[in-house]
């Protein structure tokens, strides 16, 4: 130990083997620790989500009269709407916290937090952050109207009949 | 003890020794009769030695602590109890978890009476913990050598509520469901890592089986396993910041002197002396010379103390199973959220700050109470009014705590009562 302390009071600073070492093994061991919390977070994060699938039919435009100008579709999470030739699909699941919003007579209602929508889906009320989307809504070849969920649309672009 | 055998190895005298033999090897101490023997036994005994041989009489004052955090642990005992037993009967499966719920309460032997106690403990675990936190603000007990058990304390009040928060999902009923969505939907809100610990909790993109499954396993290993350990270290740090905090002029006399400086040398053990057994502490309660004692053994002292604690508190929790029933509500119905759609109460102050807005009430505002808790006992640095409630040298700091203490209750005392359909105004009468 005398002898390191001389010389480094002395010379350029060196560092002894025994510390060269020390630092090594250490920062292996902090390396393979932050390792293995990384390869347990990789763990616990899954490869593959189940759910339902994201784009589907929900039969011809028929189905929807245009006398009921919203039908709910609770399965799917989205309202239909018709209005005349013109048709949309909007989501019910709240911009909030993702509870499931009703309709009301202004629009849709939340009963978790109390946001309300109107009937295009803009915030009206409560802590609700964004409009309701507004998914893309399409005729499939076969007459049935196909629903994409991962494709959002401007609130107000309707499909045409 | 003191066996006269002629010839100890002989296989007769250890058949008769045996019984004695076999307690003394269990129990090294007699039934204690004096002081010493208190001590020794305190120290040897393992379930004993997490007390201290003597304590201060004024841990013992029941007006000074109110027992609550004995009560806080003695639920978490409860608890796991409980909890073991309806683990023998409970699936985590969102097509099972529900009728099991039903089983529990319809067929299976104290079923009910074991759920009730398990919902009521963890209530009450719940108050009892957050009593405790201002039981120790007001009497300005989080303050030097004590700052750092107070933030652990900070710690295991928030581990509190995770466990109750992953606990009331497994039923798998209309309310589990929708607070799991809206939990993990508040997660969702945090910066940058938000959304990957949304996904990392629900296992997926909605809420279903895999969430289920995450949050049983938190429920049942991971978060009672790291409280354990938690309250364990807290426990510990009683002792060693010197016992529970008290006025200054509870020990008159000369401050304590440590036996130790601060470059401790080894102590040489002689055969020929003896040491008393508090000499061989090290500590702030070790006394020097005829310093007087406000000390007593915790044997019987504390011991009974204890006791009396953990008898009221499973009186209380088996007086609330047999007259309340723990609730459950419809099974899960995917499409429709209660209206309105209520947590348990304590979180009832969060969903009233969330329904202002989901970051600040959800994230923004609970983080900086944390960080504010966390941080009290190094941003009030002076010493005074330790050990008094309500200490007029406190009276800034205590306005501030109970400030936001009577916030946090209006709003539950809102969402609780205040609430109707649609999360709208009403009045309740």
């Amino acid at each position: 130990m005398a002898v390191n302390l001389k010389r480094s009071s002395q010379g350029p600073q060196r560092i002894s083997r025994r510390s060269l070492l020390a630092w090594i093994t250490g920062a292996g061991l902090v390396g393979s620790a932050g390792l293995s919390v990384l390869s347990n977070l990789v763990f616990i994060k899954p490869r593959v989500a189940y759910g339902q699938p994201q784009r589907f039919s929900i039969g011809k435009p028929d189905d929807f009269p245009v006398g009921t100008p919203r039908i709910i579709l609770e399965q799917r999470r989205i309202c239909v709407v018709r209005d005349g030739n013109r048709m949309a699909a909007v989501s019910t699941t709240c911009t909030h916290l993702g509870c499931i919003v009703g309709l009301s007579d202004t629009g849709f209602a939340c009963p978790c937090h109390g946001s309300r929508f109107d009937q295009d889906g803009q915030v009206t009320g409560g802590p609700a952050p964004r409009a309701l989307p507004w998914f893309k809504l399409s005729l499939a070849p076969n007459g049935e109207l196909e629903v994409d969920k991962d494709t959002e649309v401007t609130p107000g672009s309707y499909l045409t009949l | 003890m003191s066996e006269q055998t002629p010839n100890p190895t002989s296989l007769w005298a250890a058949v008769k020794g045996l019984p004695g033999n076999l307690w003394h090897s269990v129990f090294r101490n007699p039934l204690p009769a004096n002081d010493l023997e208190r001590s020794a036994t305190s120290f040897t005994n393992f379930f004993l030695h997490i007390h201290p041989v003597k304590v201060h009489k004024n841990t013992l004052r029941p007006g000074y602590t109110l027992g609550l955090g004995l009560i806080s642990s003695f639920l978490f005992v409860i608890l796991v109890a409980t909890g073991i037993l309806l683990m023998f009967y409970y699936v985590p499966s969102t097509t099972q978890a529900y009728d099991r719920m039903l089983d529990l309460r319809g067929t299976v032997a104290f079923g009910p009476i074991l759920r009730n106690m398990h919902r009521w403990s963890a209530h009450a675990m719940v108050a009892a913990v957050f009593m405790h936190m201002c039981r120790v603000f007001f009497t300005g007990s989080y303050k030097k050598p004590r700052e750092f058990n107070w933030v652990i304390g900070v710690v295991l009040f928030l581990l509190t509520l995770l466990l109750s928060f992953t606990g009331y999902l497994l039923p798998w009923d209309q309310l589990a469901f929708w607070a799991i969505t809206v939990g993990t939907a508040i997660a969702g809100y945090a910066p940058v890592i938000g959304k990957d610990i949304q996904f990392l909790l629900m296992g997926g993109t909605s809420v279903g089986q895999e969430a289920l499954l995450r949050f049983y396993v938190l429920h049942v290993a991971v978060l009672p396993a790291v409280l354990t350990l938690v309250v364990a270290i807290h426990f510990w740090r009683i002792r060693k910041d010197g016992g529970l905090s008290r006025p200054a002029e509870a020990d008159p006399t000369p401050p304590m002197e440590l036996m130790a400086g601060p470059d401790p040398k080894p102590v040489e053990l002689k055969a020929k002396k003896i040491y008393g057994i508090q000499g061989l502490v090290r500590g702030p309660l070790t006394k020097v010379n005829n310093i007087p004692d406000n000390t007593v053994f915790s044997w019987p002292n504390l011991l009974i103390a204890e006791l009396f604690t953990f008898i009221m508190t499973l009186s209380v929790i088996l007086v609330l199973a047999l007259l309340f029933n723990a609730p459950l509500e419809e099974p899960v119905n995917i499409m429709h959220p209660p209206n309105p759609a209520k947590a348990p109460w304590y979180f009832l102050g969060l969903q009233e700050m969330v329904s202002y807005s989901a970051f600040w009430g959800g994230i923004g505002v609970p983080g900086v109470y944390v960080l504010l808790l966390i941080f009290t006992p190094y941003l009030d640095r002076s010493p005074k009014g330790v050990g008094k409630w309500f200490s007029r040298d406190r009276l800034l700091a205590n306005t501030i705590f109970l400030t936001f203490v009577l916030a946090n209750v209006i709003f539950v005392i809102i969402g609780t009562f205040f609430r109707g359909p649609n999360w709208s105004f009403v009045t309740p009468w």
